[in-house]
């Protein structure tokens, strides 16, 4: 079966000080992938390479077996994206957000309208569309991101630490929302959360300096602390020996 | 998808405060300016009479209002424009932008036009101020009517120059200064170098001079739209660029 999104040998940034290096990835559909890495590891350059934000120096990205850079920008209707700082305009309402981002994937008329106020109800923002989104809170700015990310049903959703800043009754209501997603959505997912990769991804890589050292099944029984401490360890001597 | 950016730019501007006091400040100075041109005219209208001159209301107040309204609009317009592609790119936006199936043209496009439109209550209010002496005086409607046409495409290379130096930087004040930067130079251009040399051809002002005079030359419609042009394809090419498509 074709995948859903492939990447073959991605690199990014300047030889002497890659941000991503000769990575590989291939996501079927339904797939749940979180990223985990230390600050600078690299997960966000990766996200926004995946999103066709950014050229990689070297390799490629395809969708549904079509190279994202060549296709034009139609391809990119599969895509919903909540990159790390959600972007909205403070001076619009949470309704003219959601209608801006609805017509950037393509939708309007009535399309747009029910998207738009599904999407508000889902990330129960409902009761808040005539408010200016510069007097969102925190963690409502944040489910407005979410909310536009998956107003047009993407096949393939990336977000870049959804939960950042959030209180734990909000991040629970975003990890609600991931968990109640269409099974066919594919979803990757960088925080630093290990509880947000433990509780709604079925696979797990880890990256360091731009380069992914480890790729692992999510199970109810991993301890991914413990995982994640082996494999930098591991990583360390690699690096000292 | 053009027509949607460009109200989303309006949209976006009206909610802002800037576009407000522009309008405001600008259709001031320009009812000032005319009101006070008028008001000189009227004193030395019987003086030109005796001495047999030709020049009228359009020539003394019409004309030098116009030329003064060149001036507001190419302060305002980089205000209004430093933020349509700086401010995306500072604020985060710009990822939701590129990785939508908005192409950089439809986006650049939208956005040139969302500027004009944000420009254009400027230029009207202005024109209709201007017009109303009309109601007194008679006035060589033509020649308003080139001046106007003048203004709108005048506004419209404005929008377009100011959106792609906006696309150059990833910081609106940057993107200010460089616009003011660019604009000044044109601006000043005329007085540096000699009508016959190769740089001369982009000085702003032997450009736009002659239709408030009343002529309507080929190679100032040439320069603007070449240039309008110009600033469009460029713009749209940085943003493919972004995104590894050229």
């Amino acid at each position: 079966m074709k995948p859903l999104l492939l990447a073959r040998q991605l690199s990014y940034g300047v030889a002497s000080r890659p941000r991503l290096s000769n990575f590989d990835l291939q996501l079927q559909r339904g797939d749940r992938l979180g990223l985990l890495g230390v600050n600078g590891a690299g997960k966000s350059t990766l996200m926004q390479v995946l999103a066709g934000i950014l050229a990689p120096s070297d390799g490629e990205v395809r969708i549904l077996g079509q190279r994202l850079d060549q296709a034009g920008p139609t391809l990119r209707r599969h895509i919903g994206y909540l990159p790390q700082r959600v972007p909205i305009y403070p001076e619009l309402t949470v309704r003219e957000n959601m209608d801006w981002a609805g017509r950037l994937r393509g939708l309007k008329g009535q399309p747009l309208r029910t998207a738009a106020e599904g999407a508000l109800q889902q990330v129960e923002l409902g009761a808040f569309s005539r408010r200016l989104a510069g007097r969102l809170s925190a963690g409502m700015e944040q489910r407005l991101g979410l909310a536009q990310a998956i107003m047009h049903q993407p096949d393939i959703l990336i977000l870049d630490e959804p939960t950042a800043g959030l209180d734990p009754l909000q991040t629970e209501q975003v990890r609600d929302l991931l968990r109640n997603l269409s099974a066919d959505t594919s979803v990757i997912l960088a925080t630093h959360l290990l509880d947000d990769v433990q509780q709604l991804c079925n696979r797990v890589i880890l990256l360091d300096e731009g380069r992914k050292t480890a790729e692992h099944e999510v199970t109810p029984d991993i301890d991914l602390l413990q995982y994640f401490r082996q494999q930098a360890h591991s990583q360390a001597v690699g690096t000292t020996a | 998808m053009i027509g949607a950016t460009a109200l989303l730019e309006l949209r976006r501007l009206r909610a802002g405060m800037m576009f407000w006091i522009l309008l405001a400040f600008g259709q001031l100075i320009i009812a000032w300016l005319g009101f006070s041109q008028l008001e000189v005219f009227a004193e030395i209208a019987p003086q030109l009479k005796a001495a047999g001159s030709a020049l009228g209301v359009i020539d003394l107040v019409i004309m030098p209002t116009f030329n003064s309204l060149v001036l507001v609009l190419l302060l305002s317009v980089p205000l209004l424009a430093m933020g349509s592609l700086a401010g995306e790119t500072h604020s985060g936006r710009m990822a939701l932008w590129l990785s939508s199936p908005v192409s950089g043209g439809q986006m650049v496009l939208g956005k040139i036009l969302g500027l004009w439109l944000s420009s254009l209550p400027l230029v009207v209010s202005a024109t209709l101020t201007l017009a109303a002496f009309g109601l007194g005086v008679d006035l060589d409607w033509p020649r308003f009517a080139l001046a106007t046409g003048c203004m709108l495409l005048f506004s419209l290379w404005l929008a377009s120059l100011t959106l792609f130096i906006s696309g150059l930087f990833d910081r609106p004040a940057a993107a200010l200064a460089a616009s003011y930067g660019v604009l000044v130079f044109m601006w000043l251009l005329d007085s540096f170098s000699s009508p016959g040399a190769p740089w001369h051809w982009f000085a702003l002002l032997p450009h736009i001079e002659p239709s408030l005079q009343g002529l309507l030359r080929s190679q100032d419609l040439i320069f603007f739209t070449a240039t309008t042009a110009a600033a469009a394809l460029l713009g749209t090419y940085s943003l493919a660029r972004r995104r590894g498509e050229v």
